[in-house]
């Protein structure tokens, strides 16, 4: 006799393999948090672009910092100590707070290389003519109040090139400034931008930095901090949280109800084996798939969880006084497969979406409950062997009445058509378009980032005109030939403002051009003391002039390079940028006002206007037509297996009339609790397809005497009380994604049960 | 030196700083006063700019004027016309025709710039202190206030701004840049 002949040696040998699965699983798996995973997949090259602009775009790693809650003094100088902490800080590639020191970086790379870049740089202007009359402008400037302002450059630019730029530039669209930095219109925030060394989306690296930014703070000071990353780094957080309290609760609430129907430390502990072994499972197997499981998997993984613990109850609960688990398993195990077979094939839909996400939830769904289900056919009777387990008797009048009754089929079939109708005519209203939505982020931070934004001025990027070319240099090129004709369709109203790459970064020719404009040293000089004749100067002042232009004939052209650790370097980063081989120069466009003719105005062969708002609109447009079509051949595959299974068309329709039902009683219920559905809604109905479906294989299974019917009722009030339980609590998340699930699950199963029991079989 | 007479010495010097003090605090009151009383109106002013660029200064000619309670006006005839005009809690600047408004708040160098203006001709000392530490010299016939910038990002630009005058008229403004460069305004 074998040693597992032994009961003791089988519960040791099944605690031994949950055991070391948890320990591989903890140790091996990755975790990673990159929320473009539950991005749609990208097609187009637009839909690229938009994908790329989310990860690493122009405002991916900025930070956004507003600090309160002192006198508008008290917050200027707190901003400045910030900024100066924060420039030295190696997590940071620059700061932002308005002050002239903030940008003294940038305006150094402007000043060294203003003869590249002025678009005024031409040979008349530093003739000994042009010198007189930019000398005679220097010395009205300096006589003047304001001369103060330019003094510290005068002799270094007596032409004003700087100036010039800055104003071609034109001036970026930035917050009221008080005290010389920026705050809000009312000065009870203060702002400054933080450009962040890590990605947007490494939620760690992003934690790290924001610990930087309170650690900066002056005492007495509130900073609120916003952005890609601050989301990424405060859902994490949320999640952990969530998950945390969530479990918790609803581990305690599921033993509790499992107290009260087992009333048996053993049968609990065996209703959990199945779940343990199918989530480790699945995890392990995503794992190798693809590398590493998504942190919103596992939070998905819940879902699992809420259905795979229904399985050990089906085949528990419906055993006779005095039968053992592996009779009544053998009783119930061709229903219990084909409600794991069809959760298998509805999970399938998930498991090719080509969100790589979701096909990560599907795979882990499929593996986790057939994982699942086959434990609770074999495994625990094995455990269990020859051991006979007895429940107090619950009684549940509720049930009988709806069962006996005839009035809960019509009111049933009343409901679903009320809900069909009322879908009908809210229609396309209860869809969910908005790409945000994904975003794992409360709504009410992404309010407060809105809100900081507008009072920021800081423009939201979403449409821009995208000029492509092979190299980076005829991308750019392609790109400067829009200056003139955006400047006309701003004067014509059709935009408000725009901002081209291409004027930081002029062709090597021009810059090669605009430097043979200046005069060789020797003739330079000639004319500078040509143009002092007659004017109050002194002979030396403009010595540093001749330096400059020296130096700025022998300095590298401008590239991309050149500005790096600026603000405007970042910018240039996000604005031009090489994508499947192509480089693209993004001209951003602010304020526009008539889309169309502004596309048919810039559009020409590597050239076109590109909203990504639309795009991404698009995108979920796609998607959900991807999902409607895999929904749909996952149920045609489930009625298949049903009607093979039951071996009757009869009895196959009558397991899944009631869970149609039932999805459309949910769907109708969210959306009159004004809830918009979403992808993470129709993973939470494939969900409540697969409990629903198991509710109405159980309750549409003739019973042999009213004893088994009574069970079956026993059982399946277990389950949807577990589930309903479960799924409430996930409601109360502070995460969306998991309010949307627990919301639609909860009432999803509701409605399953109800609608199965009125389908309930008579012996 | 006796020990007695030494100690006698240190009691007048003592109590000639704290009667130096006290006289200052007096003025100080006595010419804001003064100052807070004395008609507004316009006058004409010349300025000249000294620089480290400039071999001699530079002219420029225009007028003054103050409007209580806050409207200050410095309007450039020569070389280049140019208006600045603070009321309220703006700075207009006219300049070819263009004017530009900026409000005071947003740099520290203007609201300095304003505060010096009419902190004196307003007779505000509060005011002046808010921005400026002030000392003040010479007698009531004759008085000198050195203004110094409190807060940094003006001291980068601003080293002091000293005005002078006699009893309730301001005669002089001078503005003492940072590099070196100085302007100093004439009122005639």
């Amino acid at each position: 006799v074998s040693a597992f002949a032994r009961p003791a040696a089988r519960y040791l040998a099944a605690l031994a393999v949950v055991t070391i699965l948890a320990f591989i699983a903890a140790r091996e798996v990755r975790i990673e948090t990159d929320f473009s995973a539950f991005l749609p997949p990208t097609a187009t090259q637009e839909e690229r672009l938009l994908v790329s602009q989310l990860r690493e775009g122009l405002v991916s790693r900025l930070m956004l910092v507003a600090l309160e809650g002192a006198d508008d003094r008290t917050l200027a100088r707190a901003s400045r100590a910030l900024a100066s902490r924060l420039a030295s800080d190696p997590a940071f590639e620059f700061v932002a707070n308005g002050s002239r020191e903030g940008l003294a970086t940038q305006l150094d790379v402007l000043m060294r290389h203003r003869y590249d870049l002025s678009p005024r740089v031409e040979p008349s202007r530093f003739t000994a003519e042009g010198l007189r009359a930019a000398l005679q402008q220097t010395l009205d400037d300096l006589a003047s109040t304001a001369g103060i302002l330019t003094r510290d450059t005068v002799a270094r630019d007596p032409t004003g090139e700087l100036p010039a730029l800055l104003m071609a530039m034109g001036a970026p669209a930035s917050p009221t400034t008080r005290h010389g930095v920026w705050f809000s219109a009312d000065g009870r925030r203060a702002f400054l931008l933080a450009q962040t060394r890590a990605a947007g989306f490494d939620s760690e690296g992003q934690d790290a930095a924001m610990a930087q930014v309170r650690g900066a703070l002056a005492p007495g000071v509130n900073a609120t901090l916003t952005g890609p990353g601050a989301f990424a780094a405060e859902s994490r957080r949320l999640i952990r949280a969530d998950t945390r309290r969530l479990g918790l609760w609803s581990s305690a609430l599921i033993l509790a109800l499992l107290v009260v129907v087992y009333r048996s430390p053993l049968a609990i502990g065996l209703v959990l084996v199945p779940t343990a072994l199918g989530l480790l499972a699945g995890v392990l197997v995503v794992h190798a798939a693809f590398g590493a499981v998504h942190a919103i998997t596992l939070a998905f993984a819940a879902t699992l969880v809420g259905e795979s613990i229904d399985y050990p109850s089906y085949v528990l609960l419906n055993a006779q006084p005095g039968e053992t688990a592996r009779r009544a398993a053998r009783r119930v195990g061709g229903t219990l497969m084909l409600a794991v077979l069809t959760t298998v094939a509805s999970a399938s839909a998930l498991a090719l979406s080509s969100f790589q996400g979701l096909a990560q939830l599907g795979l882990l769904t499929m593996v986790g409950v057939v994982v699942a289900g086959l434990a609770a056919r074999f495994l625990i009777p094995c455990l269990l062997d020859d051991r006979v387990l007895t429940f107090p008797r619950l009684w549940l009048p509720a049930f009988d009445s709806l069962a006996r009754a005839r009035w809960p089929s019509f009111a049933a079939m009343a409901a679903v058509a009320l809900a069909a109708v009322f879908l009908f005519m809210k229609h396309p209203g209860w869809w969910e378009n908005d790409l945000a939505s994904l975003s794992p982020v409360p709504a009410h931070l992404r309010a407060l980032d809105a809100e900081l934004r507008r009072e920021m001025a800081a423009p939201e990027v979403s449409v821009f005109v995208a000029s492509t070319g092979s190299s980076e240099a005829e991308a750019l090129a392609n790109a400067s030939q829009l200056p003139g004709t955006l400047e006309k369709a701003r004067d014509e109203g059709l935009l408000r403002g725009f901002d081209s790459p291409a004027r930081l970064l002029p062709a090597q020719e021009v810059q090669a051009e605009r430097r043979a404009a200046l005069p060789p040293d020797g003739e330079l000089s000639q004319n500078l003391r040509a143009a002092l004749r007659g004017l109050p100067f002194r002979p030396d002042a403009f010595a540093p002039f001749l330096q400059d232009v020296t130096q700025a004939r022998a300095a590298p052209f401008v590239t991309r390079a050149t500005y790096d650790g600026t603000p405007i370097g970042s910018r240039l980063q996000a604005q031009v940028l090489s994508l499947d081989g192509r480089w693209i120069a993004l001209t951003s466009i602010t304020g526009i006002t008539d889309a169309k003719r502004l596309s048919e105005r810039v559009a020409g062969p590597d050239t076109s206007l590109v909203d990504l708002r639309q795009v991404s609109n698009a995108m979920l447009e796609g998607f959900r037509h991807e999902a409607m079509r895999q929904a749909a051949l996952g149920a045609l595959a489930i009625v298949a297996l049903l009607a093979i299974g039951l071996r009757s068309g009869r009895r196959a329709l009558r397991v899944t009339l009631p869970v149609a039902g039932a999805l459309l009683l949910t769907v109708a219920t969210l959306a009159a609790l004004g809830h918009r559905i979403g992808v993470f809604h129709l993973v939470a109905l494939l969900l409540v397809l697969g409990i629903g479906l198991n509710y109405a294989l159980f309750f549409e299974r003739p019973p042999e005497d009213e004893a088994e019917r009574e069970r079956t009722r026993l059982a399946l009030a277990l389950c949807g009380a577990s589930t309903v339980v479960t799924f409430g609590i996930l409601a109360t998340s502070a995460t969306p994604v998991l309010r949307a699930i627990g919301a639609s699950v909860a009432i999803g199963a509701t409605w399953s049960l109800l609608l199965a029991a009125t389908g309930s079989r008579k012996p | 030196v006796s020990a007695l007479a030494f100690v006698a010495r240190l009691l007048l010097l003592v109590a000639g700083s704290t009667a130096a003090h006290a006289a200052e605090a007096l003025d100080m009151g006595r010419l804001m006063r003064a100052l807070a009383a004395a008609p507004a109106g316009k006058v004409e002013f010349r300025e000249l700019k000294h620089s480290s660029l400039l071999a001699t200064p530079v002219e420029s000619r225009g007028t003054l004027s103050y409007r209580r309670p806050d409207v200050v006006e410095k309007d450039v005839v020569a070389p280049r016309p140019e208006r600045f005009r603070i009321e309220g809690d703006t700075l207009s600047v006219t300049r070819a025709g263009k004017t530009r408004s900026i409000p005071l708040a947003s740099q520290p160098v203007l609201g300095a710039f304003a505060a010096s203006l009419r902190g004196v001709l307003a007779g505000d000392e509060k005011l002046l202190r808010e921005y400026f530490r002030v000392a003040l010299s010479g007698t009531e016939a004759d008085w000198r206030l050195e203004l110094t910038p409190i807060d940094e990002e003006v001291a980068r630009l601003v080293a002091a701004v000293a005005v002078s005058g006699h009893a309730a008229r301001v005669a002089v403004i001078e503005v003492r840049e940072a590099g070196g460069d100085r302007s100093v305004l004439q009122v005639r």
